[in-house]
């Protein structure tokens, strides 16, 4: 099928990300003379391909251990890619890793944990004007009023540059980080779980914080997360990872409302989920077995094992990530028996 | 209604710091029907931990039950001597924990860390030991028990390892278990299987804040109808439930700090309904199976 897509801001192309322990110097001996050395490849990402548009919000969704983490850090710039590309207007975020292409001042990211991604010891309005500094996007002299439009953007009192990050709460340690990422004037930023480590009601005022960023400054920005409601709530799109491929990817309200890989409909059924309108309170249903290890995934389709559909073809041939119907939403699934996509 | 199992009353737990006195659990009291599942919910900080903590007599110094009584079956445990409360421990009320690979000891089999916990409470022989381990690992799911009995606690993944603190806690056949976020470290497919497992889906909800009861009754109408403001709050947060896109209802602020708590109700300072009234405490109030600690509640709509 071929759609005629808009230009994208972002392109990652058959990105794989492969990581291999250094081998002893015994073994790299042995290895030399020609005796066969076990490596502990892990797999972390299969090339995966897909585009983000200007001003999209795309959620990466997974289990832990899927790469996806991975897979925002070769975007962003962190770690190269073992093969592939990512770009970003069209130009390479990082090559081979031996060549730093300094493209990642414009992907910026946001971690998980706002009490490890923060300098103890800095002030909070050094922590956000160190990078524009170095990068020239403003002068000394400026950085304080600069500071101070970016604490007020996501919410904090200009006062808050002259404190350190342990007189902050973790709700507003993350609007630090995000405060910090966005004074890079980023294109596209990538947010790896950044309201997991924090509590419902702050979690709420940062997703909130995420959608008046979005309409104001119409942020581009790849939301990695394992919280399906919260991509729910913020995203646009939505892609599905197992075990390093993208297995789903289309608009949000259709995924979650018809999904079409046989993963993503387990992992949609086994959270519990209010339903306060009915008797039968809590809803959900397990998926069975566990994620395969990424150091030795299965052949075929990677989901085979624990998936009800699965039948000798899965075993072997792993399926591609292919348009279904063709009703031009970019709805794309990976699987040779795919479900009909009805609710 | 089923007799009441454990007896929850006036519980006040604090933490001596060199900050003041740190109040983590204010005269809670609440009560267990044996066969019940009760749900105890709040925000990191809000005592339920410590409530879970307290109950099982796990509180070391600088922290200490200042007031209340836990009575299980009627016999209190507050104020019990060391070897009486190691000897209730894990035979009259377990506790699962939330991170697996802290609870369980690396270097020992799995084996010889549940026969540890059945030889502190009776003795068996090895035979009926560890037929009982088998018989009990089997009954949380774990496949091919007799062999995986001997592994090592590493062996296992995340979910399985739950899976083998869940069958401690059932080795002495406990009759009442306390499960502190035994589901928060795990993925969301793992979840799921171990909520089928424990079966663990309460009738009734306890919701605590800043270290009080503030809102109790039977699940479905709690959620569906919450009578205390935070309750409500901590519902409109959920992104599950709200509109995608849509604002959350968000509670401004952040749960105070309990060595200085506000006077009066400890939510007044982030709720949109307060005013000077809500400088006392307000009681816990009851209206049915319902109760709540609030000046200014909710409206008890009909039902929708």
């Amino acid at each position: 099928m071929t759609t005629a897509e808009p230009a994208m801001l972002v392109e990652v192309k058959a990105v794989s990300k492969r990581f291999t322990p250094q081998l002893s110097l015994g073994d790299r001996l042995a290895a030399l003379l020609g005796s066969p050395v076990e490596t502990r490849t892990v797999h972390a990402v299969d090339r995966v391909s897909f585009g983000l548009e200007q001003g999209e919000v795309l959620g990466l969704v997974g289990e832990s251990g899927c790469g996806k983490s991975t897979l925002g850090r070769v975007i962003a710039g962190i770690h190269p890619p073992s093969e592939g590309r990512a770009s970003i207007a069209g130009e390479t975020v990082m090559g081979d890793g031996r060549t730093p292409l300094k493209r990642t001042t414009r992907i910026q990211m946001v971690f998980q944990d706002p009490f490890a991604s923060l300098d103890p010891r800095v002030r909070i309005g050094e922590t956000i004007s160190e990078g524009p500094l170095a990068h020239g996007l403003v002068s000394r002299s400026d950085a304080p009023a600069y500071v101070a439009r970016w604490l007020t953007a996501v919410g904090l009192p200009v006062e808050a540059a002259e404190r350190f990050p342990h007189q902050f709460s973790g709700g507003q340690r993350q609007r630090v980080a995000i405060a910090r990422a966005l004074a890079m004037q980023p294109d596209v930023l990538v947010c790896d779980e950044p309201v997991a480590s924090l509590d419902v009601s702050i979690q709420a005022q940062i997703i909130n914080l995420f959608l008046k960023l979005r309409r104001d400054l119409g942020l581009t920005m790849l939301f990695i997360s394992h919280d399906l409601g919260v991509v729910r709530h913020l995203c646009d799109r939505v892609a599905i990872m197992y075990l390093g491929r993208i297995v789903e990817i289309g608009p949000a309200a259709e995924i979650f409302a018809a999904p079409r890989h046989p993963y993503t409909r387990a992992l949609l059924d086994s959270v519990p989920k209010l339903v306060t309108g009915s008797d039968e309170l809590v809803t959900f249903k397990p998926i069975q077995g566990e994620l395969p290890s990424p150091l030795s995934p299965p052949p075929g389709c990677h989901f085979h094992q624990r998936c009800p559909r699965a039948e000798a073809r899965c075993r072997s041939d792993a399926p591609q990530l292919a348009g279904g119907a063709d009703d031009g939403t970019g709805h794309r699934v990976s699987c040779h028996f795919p479900l009909a996509g009805e609710a | 209604m089923s007799p009441v199992l454990l007896d929850v009353n006036g519980l006040t737990t604090r933490f001596a710091t060199r900050a003041g006195s740190l109040h983590a659990v204010e005269d809670v009291s609440f009560t267990v029907a044996e066969g019940e599942i009760i749900g105890l919910v709040g925000e990191s900080g809000s005592g339920k931990s410590v409530t879970g903590f307290s109950i099982l007599g796990l509180i070391d110094p600088p922290g200490r039950i200042v007031a209340g009584s836990v009575k299980l079956n009627g016999r209190e445990l507050v104020g019990l001597s060391h070897a009486a409360l190691r000897s209730m421990r894990g035979r009259e009320i377990a506790m699962v924990f939330q991170d697996p690979s802290a609870t369980l000891n690396p270097v020992l089999t799995i084996e010889t860390q549940m026969r540890l916990a059945i030889a502190a409470h009776e003795n068996l022989g090895d035979a009926a030991a560890r037929a009982r381990c088998i018989e009990v690992l089997g009954a949380v799911g774990i496949p091919d028990a007799a062999r995986r009995i001997e592994a090592y606690p590493h062996q296992f993944s995340g979910g399985m390892r739950q899976r083998v603190a869940i069958a401690i806690a059932l080795l002495n056949r406990p009759k009442l278990i306390i499960c502190d976020e035994p589901t928060t470290a795990l993925d969301v497919s793992i979840q799921a299987q171990i909520l089928t497992e424990m079966k663990s889906l309460a009738a009734r909800l306890l919701v605590m804040y800043a270290g009080r009861l503030i809102e109790a009754g039977p699940i479905a109408e709690v959620l569906r109808q919450p009578r205390h403001p935070y309750t409500r709050g901590l519902l409109g947060s959920l992104p599950g439930i709200a509109r995608p896109g849509q604002d959350l209802v968000q509670i401004p602020g952040a749960m105070p700090s309990l060595i200085d708590l506000p006077q009066g109700c400890a939510f007044q300072p982030r709720c949109g309904f307060a005013d000077a009234l809500c400088a006392t405490m307000p009681a816990l109030n009851g209206e049915g199976a319902r109760s709540f600690r609030c000046h200014h509640p909710l409206a008890a709509e009909s039902a929708p």
